[in-house]
């Protein structure tokens, strides 16, 4: 029988490791959820104590577990037009701003991470075809990374429940979208309107490749991490954005106190935050 | 349908890799003429831990703000010893910019901060004071209103104990209110600090 307690020391330790490999934090009111899940993978790894698996995590080397482990820890609660103003304010505001100063032929690049189970970025694309007419002129690529390979799969698969689904006008959901019993399916355009990336943010080689994007989507993740990751997505996102990028953050989430990268611009629909377009 | 997929895999394989990504090779980069790359060797210094020292002495002289914050942040991840030391060290600068900065950056090290901060809020100087009550602002630790109170009984400085009195009244609760009483009788001839004294007091009573 395994011993799968989880003394307090154990969950500290726990906890610091997974905060520096991940930049998420678990303060002491998380600790049934996570003693929960690192009871889960003790025994679907046979590992027998919390020791045992502990060392195993720090030192193998594929990251298999660390990932099966992090897909586990992760929350992906999202929906499609969550927090849908910032949307409005993308179409009528950010990337008319934006094209004033591209040239004809250029590429506009939008990266939203984390991405979750797909709906946000999704929902941009929607937004996009419906919404702004300049898609007519100007090519856009979106790219959707996060850190949890399963939810990336279920991304790329594009199948919704009822409730992910809700908040869309009936209209969009028939142009967008197939009926497959109680699931929603998203049609295979959209499909290939996105490309889905794993990506873990605090990771400096996960993130270096990621660059000379117009407008950056980070919502619902600064708050599950410190100040300190925080200002290093902060900080990563200022060498991923192009001189005059935008980045947009959830509502309850903000730049002020984290980084002074940034030039707060407050429009009609959102407070959004601007990499100068003197900026190198 | 313009809305285009590329394969990043594509930007992937491209950026392998211009620069080398060794630790001497980086810390050179700390000084290369393009700031991008500065700030690259900085975010990718934090897997070298010998690095310390090469970072803090480009933040003496590096002019970019952005690389400084960059350079800022890798050093409050290390959160060495040399770190936090030379963190200590910019309190002391004559550059205000600087000065800051640091300021900012101690505050997002609530643990490798809490062990100095006694000694800071005792050091001669009360500008290195006044910058340690500001990182108690947002410092997000259990001690933040012992070490106020204990400014207000004992430190000599009108404008470090004024300083700390104003954040008293933003994070203190009822265990401050004989320090903030006595206070006022400290420095009967600064109207300021009874004013702001009272103002805490009001704060503390009505929440
Ligand atoms: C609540 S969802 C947010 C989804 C969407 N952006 C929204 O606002 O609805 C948070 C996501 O952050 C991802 N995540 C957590 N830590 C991450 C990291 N270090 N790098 C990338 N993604 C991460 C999780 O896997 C999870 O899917």
């Amino acid at each position: 029988m395994a011993d799968t307690t989880i003394s307090q020391e154990d969950f500290l330790k726990f906890r610091e490791f997974f905060y520096r490999k991940t930049g998420i934090h678990f303060d002491d009111s998380k600790r049934y959820f996570v003693d929960k899940r690192l009871i889960e993978r003790i025994v679907a790894t046979e590992s027998v104590t919390f020791r045992s698996y502990f060392v195993m995590l720090r030192f193998e080397t594929s990251g298999e577990e660390l990932q099966a482990l992090t897909n586990l820890m992760t929350v992906n609660e999202t929906y499609f037009f969550r927090e849908e103003y910032q949307f409005k304010c993308l179409v009528n505001t950010l990337l008319p701003e934006i094209i004033t100063s591209k040239k004809e032929g250029q590429l506009l690049r939008i990266w939203s991470v984390p991405s979750s189970s797909g709906e946000e970025a999704y929902s941009i694309a929607i937004y996009l075809l419906e919404y702004w007419p300049g898609i007519n002129h100007w090519d856009v690529e979106i790219i959707s990374s996060d850190i949890d390979t399963k939810i990336l799969a279920q991304a790329r698969n594009g199948d919704y429940s009822a409730r992910s689904v809700e908040k869309l006008p009936a209209y969009f959901l028939e142009k967008y979208f197939r009926r497959k019993g109680d699931a929603y399916q998203i049609s295979d355009d959209l499909k290939q309107a996105v490309e889905f990336t794993k990506v873990n943010l605090m990771k400096p080689e996960d993130v270096r490749p990621y660059r000379g994007f117009d407008i950056i989507f980070c919502r619902n993740l600064l708050i599950y991490f410190d100040d300190l990751s925080r200002r290093t997505a902060a900080d990563t996102f200022f060498d991923a954005l192009n001189p005059g990028g935008f980045l947009c953050l959830g509502h309850s989430e903000s730049m002020s106190r984290i980084s002074s990268l940034y030039q707060t611009r407050k429009f009609a629909d959102s407070v959004v935050y601007q990499k100068s377009k003197e900026a190198q | 349908m313009p809305l285009i997929k590329q394969h990043i895999s594509k930007s992937i394989e491209q950026d392998q890799r211009k620069r080398e990504r060794d630790c001497t090779s980086l810390e050179l980069q700390l000084s290369d003429p393009s700031s991008a790359a500065r700030r690259w060797a900085a975010r990718d210094l934090i897997s070298c831990p010998e690095a310390t020292g090469a970072l803090v002495l480009q933040l003496q002289q590096e002019d970019d703000s952005s690389v400084r914050e960059i350079i800022l942040t890798t050093l409050t991840q290390l959160g060495d010893e040399l770190a936090v030391a030379s963190l200590v060290g910019y309190l002391r600068s004559e550059d205000v910019a600087l000065r800051n900065e640091a300021i900012e950056a101690m505050k997002l090290l609530p643990d490798e901060v809490a062990p100095i901060m006694g000694k800071l809020l005792i050091d001669p100087d009360p500008d290195v004071r006044i910058s340690a009550v500001n990182i108690l602002e947002s410092l997000r630790h259990r001690q933040v209103e012992e070490w106020l109170t204990k400014v207000i009984e004992e430190d000599p400085h009108v404008n470090v104990c004024a300083t700390a009195v104003d954040l008293l009244g933003e994070v203190g609760t009822t265990s401050a209110q004989e320090a903030l009483e006595k206070l006022k009788t400290r420095f009967p001839d600064e109207p300021y600090i009874s004013f702001a004294a009272d103002l805490a007091l009001k704060r503390i009573r009505s929440t």
